[in-house]
């Protein structure tokens, strides 16, 4: 009993955590796109602002059941892989270190590659429940990329797994800290392979065809308002952490304290970012077009290289 | 302890901030002052370091801004999006043609006052208002807001009547979908 | 262009000896014809003549004549020649041939003028509302519309415009400057 309240709690933490610093990035990303349009931008805590008004709006209409279940899955999306991902590299010494390791079984990273589609699946059910054309529209497009970028994605991962003859993420770390080198310069195709599915996979511009505010009305979220939108605000937040989380443990060596996580996964963060703000938006066909191009060739290298080496 | 006035008042009190602090304002430009909004919006005049953001859609915007003159076609569909906001909703009247017709005060396919059709909070005067008079009303419209006293949304419940009364007498063959406001 | 524009006067009094020819400089063509000579006018001008191009219905009320005027703009792009055709209307009873089998934008200037000016085109398909919504008084753009009268009794307004000054009027007294006899009829 007290295993499980001691679980939950932990759990409970590294949610906490997790919303804390990817709400941070998002107001840091308006801040910084701001700088790069010449003007002062909202202050870095805007986003917390947001939620909490977002949060106390007093109506919030539905358009039936499938409409929650919208806003559910990707919330459930979000923690489940969260709680998969391990935060936190297993040899750190830091005295929080034991929180942040929720569920790292075994063979999670064919886990992972399940659970991170399911999100937009789950949208799609409750953008198609809404009815709003434009909706449709977007979750059509969102699928399409997710098409796309999956590619590169997948053969970066096989090509790990490949070498190393593992899926768990855990054992990634420990054979970076074993060998004293990260995965991204032991695979430097792998990396490139995934960061550049990483450019899609964050809906920076310009792969921003999803949710394009002037072209879609923002796409599969344009029925929802009040704390539907916090919902997915805050499952978005969520899970861009845990996708920057899983990209560090896997070729950067994960981080040893929450120091290191963050300058890490602040990083990352930044390719998809500085690269959107100076990029125009792809239509879906280029979009898709250019993942199955360059990326996944370079997928293909890496799976090459792994088997070759 | 939850329901106590006091706390109650308090949690009001950090809602109103908030709200005043993070506002969407919908991207719908009913006349010409919609070109005011541009300079607004972008970097010569940022308006998003005061909180101000563009919200694509009525269902997640908080500030209808009506740029200009209404024509009694574009009143339906502005009563519309107003209702399918969700409350608590505002309503900036733009240039002085909400306020008092402008120039088109005798135009016969143009409203004159605002406020008969839609509850408004905060007038910008001027024709058109340049971005530092909308940045003025807009912080008009959030010391408002943090003073609790922008409750068009409940006027419009409240008197709605009224209001439909005086959609109806411009557009009689509309079928206005009250009172759930749910379109 | 003076050729040009013989050629084709003296072609259009062979083909339309009715219709009346009006003298213009430059590149302007002027013919008044009868209504129901309309729909072979210019089906005769786009086939034979090389007026291709529809660019306007314009529309003036004669209220004192008791008429409305149709004016078609043709354009012709080889010659370069604007052809400008004059037709009236009793405005008794307004009824026009359709021409939009001719050109096909001329079903939106129709649609404008059935509108505004309450001309029937009985032979035109189209939906019935495309400006205007819900209207139920006499056409906007007739002359015997009172804009003002319809706004006091449709909206509001709101009191603070009645001291409001004729801008016309208070220019030309601060400036000494006299308003010309024309233009007088249109200060309020």
């Amino acid at each position: 009993m007290e295993y499980i309240l001691i679980k939950t709690l932990e759990a409970m933490a590294t949610f906490v955590l997790a919303f804390i610093v990817g709400m941070t990035y998002g107001g840091v990303v308006r801040k910084i796109t701001g700088r790069a349009h010449n003007r002062l931008g909202p202050p870095w805590y805007q986003n917390f602002i947001d939620a909490f008004k977002l949060l106390s709006k007093t109506r919030g209409i539905h358009h039936g059941a499938m409409h929650f279940l919208g806003a559910a899955f990707l919330m459930v999306t979000s923690v489940v892989s969260l709680m998969i991902i391990p935060v936190l590299a297993p040899g750190g010494d830091a005295w929080y270190n034991s929180w942040f390791t929720n569920m790292n079984f075994n063979g999670d990273l064919i886990f992972l590659i399940y659970i991170m589609t399911f999100g937009p699946l789950g949208m799609a059910m409750g953008a198609g429940q809404t009815g709003n054309p434009n909706s449709s529209i977007g979750v059509t497009r969102g699928l399409s990329q997710m098409v796309g970028f999956e590619i590169p994605w997948v053969m970066a991962l096989v090509a790990l797994m490949i070498t190393y003859k593992t899926t768990s993420v855990v054992d990634f770390m420990n054979i970076q800290r074993e060998t004293g080198t990260w995965l991204m310069f032991a695979n430097p195709f792998a990396f490139i392979a995934a960061v550049l599915a990483m450019l899609g996979m964050f809906r920076y511009s310009p792969f921003d065809i999803v949710g394009a505010p002037t072209e879609l009305a923002s796409g599969p979220v344009s029925e929802n308002g009040g704390k539907f939108l916090f919902t997915m605000m805050s499952s978005g937040s969520v899970f861009t952490f845990a996708k920057l989380v899983l990209y560090v443990d896997l070729f950067m060596g994960g981080a040893n304290n929450l120091v290191m996580l963050v300058v890490k996964t602040f990083l990352l963060y930044m390719i998809p970012v500085l690269y959107g703000i100076v990029s125009p938006r792809y239509r879906t066909e280029q979009a898709v077009r250019w993942f199955w191009g360059w990326p996944t060739f370079i997928g293909l290298l890496a799976i090459l290289y792994a088997v070759i080496f | 302890m939850y329901n106590d006035k006091n706390s109650k008042k308090i949690v009001e009190t950090i809602q109103n901030w908030a709200r005043s602090h993070s506002v969407w304002v919908l991207a719908y430009g009913t006349g010409c002052g919609a070109i005011e909004i541009a300079p607004t919006m972008t970097s010569r005049y940022d308006a998003e370091r005061l909180g101000f953001r563009g919200a694509a859609t009525p269902r997640q915007a908080d500030v209808m801004l009506i740029t200009g003159y209404l024509t009694v076609k574009t009143v339906k569909r502005v009563v519309r999006v107003y209702e399918q906001m969700q409350s608590p909703k505002y309503v900036v009247g733009f240039g002085s043609c909400t306020i008092n017709g402008g120039m088109y005060y005798d135009s016969y396919n143009t409203i004159n006052l605002l406020d008969r059709y839609l509850p408004v909070d905060v007038y910008i005067n001027g024709c058109m208002p340049r971005p530092e008079a909308v940045i003025a009303g807009l912080a008009k419209l959030q010391q408002i807001i943090r003073e609790g006293k922008a409750n068009g949304a409940e006027k419009y419940l409240e008197n709605l009547e009224w209001y439909k009364e005086n959609q109806r007498k411009i557009a009689p063959n509309w079928i206005a979908k009250a009172p759930d406001l749910n379109w | 262009m003076k050729e040009i524009k013989d050629k084709m006067i003296a072609q259009i009094n062979a083909a339309f000896p009715e219709a009346v020819n009006k003298a213009y400089d430059g590149n302007r063509l002027d013919f008044t014809v009868h209504k129901d000579a309309i729909p072979g006018f210019l089906s005769h001008m786009k086939d034979q003549l090389g007026f291709r191009h529809l660019s306007h219905i314009a529309y003036v009320d004669w209220i004192e004549e008791n008429e409305f005027e149709l004016v078609y703009l043709l354009w012709s792009p080889t010659d370069k020649v604007k052809l400008f055709v004059h037709t009236r209307i009793d405005r008794e009873n307004p009824v026009m041939h359709n021409i939009d089998m001719i050109w096909r934008q001329a079903n939106t200037y129709q649609r404008e003028i059935k509108e505004m000016l309450g001309i029937d085109f009985p032979d035109m398909v189209a939906p019935d509302e495309f400006i205007l919504e819900d209207w139920d008084d006499i056409p906007p753009f007739r002359r015997d519309f009172d804009t003002l009268e319809y706004v006091n009794r449709t909206f509001w307004h709101r009191p603070g415009r009645e001291d409001a000054q004729d801008v016309r009027e208070t220019i030309s007294k601060r400036s000494g400057e006299e308003i010309p006899d024309f233009a007088k009829k249109y200060s309020r």
